[in-house]
């Protein structure tokens, strides 16, 4: 995708957003493998009975014993891990989500005929070539119209002459404007 | 002096989309669930195997269970954590080419559109909210041909004569406003 970045020298995600959200996530699993390492260790930690005969039948019992703590463990690590990586996903990928839901929005009112604004997305934000490319497509239809008018009104002040110079003048101007719109394919 | 409870601090606002973030928050859960449960099937048959192994040996020199599997825990967490944030990464670089794929094309189709090309498809990608995404944007493109080549089409048979003085300033004036509807 070199075309988007080099005609507007911004990257469509930067370097720093990316490893922004790695770190996040590696702090974020670092934090759930160590709350899982907490709960295994004050699971396993417990003494074990003074006498030789205690040891040994809490030895052989300890695996069946464990098996349920390991399991809720682990779930407890992967309900915390999935929640709050789920929260990172929305709070990190509303940067991405965010300029497409604005995009989508003007995009609906400018189909409805709405005057449509010019398009920009909070500082932060990423994909801003995005709202270049479209200011840049809106612009140049703004100004395609405006000339297609003022080549009408350029016309129209012929109209002030007599009928057949007006309606010359007013055809002309159509041809114009038509071959001027062949551009658009 | 205004009062702050009448006026609370606006917060920044979180934009949800189900098919981006949920998508993507869905795949980091199989990836955390996969890890954990790969990591409960190895400790549990490890501890299944270590704890009677070490009951059988008879030399307890060690004052709890945790003695005993240290260092299995340690390489086995150490494993689930690298394991879980690799994965995790090669998703974040899916997902980050994938973004730049899908609206890169987008991009580009804008630009085209700029130049006067409006009928080719954006093409926005793999990814769902892309796809949806590029389509919003070719049937904008796509209305904005279908309104130009209307225009186009009227100009030309207005220029082409035959058509009585009032007629012709109706439909005059009829076009100058359809063209004062393209990008409003």
């Amino acid at each position: 995708m070199s075309g988007p970045e080099a005609a507007g020298n911004v990257p469509l995600i930067h370097r720093r957003y990316v490893f922004g959200l790695l770190l996040r996530l590696c702090v974020n699993f670092a934090g759930g493998v160590g709350i899982l390492f907490v709960i295994l260790y004050f699971a396993l930690s417990r003494p074990l009975p003074g006498d030789f005969a205690g040891v040994f039948h809490a030895l052989r019992n300890l695996s069946p014993f464990l098996r349920p703590i390991l399991a809720v463990s682990v779930l407890i690590y992967a309900l915390l891990a999935c929640g709050s990586t789920s929260a990172l996903c929305v709070c990190i990928l509303h940067k991405v989500a965010g300029p497409l839901y604005r995009m989508e929005r003007i995009l609906d009112q400018y189909r409805s005929g709405a005057p449509t604004r010019t398009l920009s997305f909070r500082s932060g934000d990423q994909i801003q070539p995005l709202a270049q490319a479209f200011n840049l497509w809106i612009g140049t239809l703004r100004r395609d119209r405006q000339r297609w008018l003022a080549t009408m009104k350029d016309a129209e002040r012929h109209c002030l002459q007599d009928e057949a110079t007006c309606r010359a003048e007013m055809d002309e101007a159509l041809r114009k404007v038509a071959e001027d719109m062949a551009r658009y394919h | 002096m205004k009062n702050p409870a009448l006026h609370p601090r606006r917060t920044g606002i979180r934009y949800v989309s189900p098919r981006f973030q949920g998508s993507a928050a869905l795949a980091f859960a199989v990836i955390i669930a996969t890890g954990g449960a790969i990591f409960w099937y190895l400790v549990d048959s490890a501890f299944q195997r270590v704890f009677p192994h070490a009951a059988i040996r008879g030399h307890y020199a060690f004052d709890s269970a945790y003695d005993i599997v240290r260092d299995l825990l340690a390489w086995h967490l150490a494993g689930l954590f690298v394991g879980v944030f690799l994965t995790g990464s090669v998703l974040v670089l899916l997902l980050v080419a994938a973004t730049r794929h899908g609206i890169g094309k987008a991009v580009d189709s804008l630009r085209a559109s700029a130049d006067g090309n409006l009928s080719t498809p954006s093409g926005a990608g793999p990814i769902g909210e892309f796809e949806r995404f590029g389509k919003t944007i070719d049937a904008a493109r796509s209305d904005t041909l279908a309104s130009v080549l209307k225009i186009r089409s009227e100009a030309a048979a207005l220029a082409a004569g035959g058509i009585s003085p009032e007629e012709y300033r109706l439909r005059w004036d009829e076009l100058k406003h359809r063209i004062r509807r393209i990008a409003p």
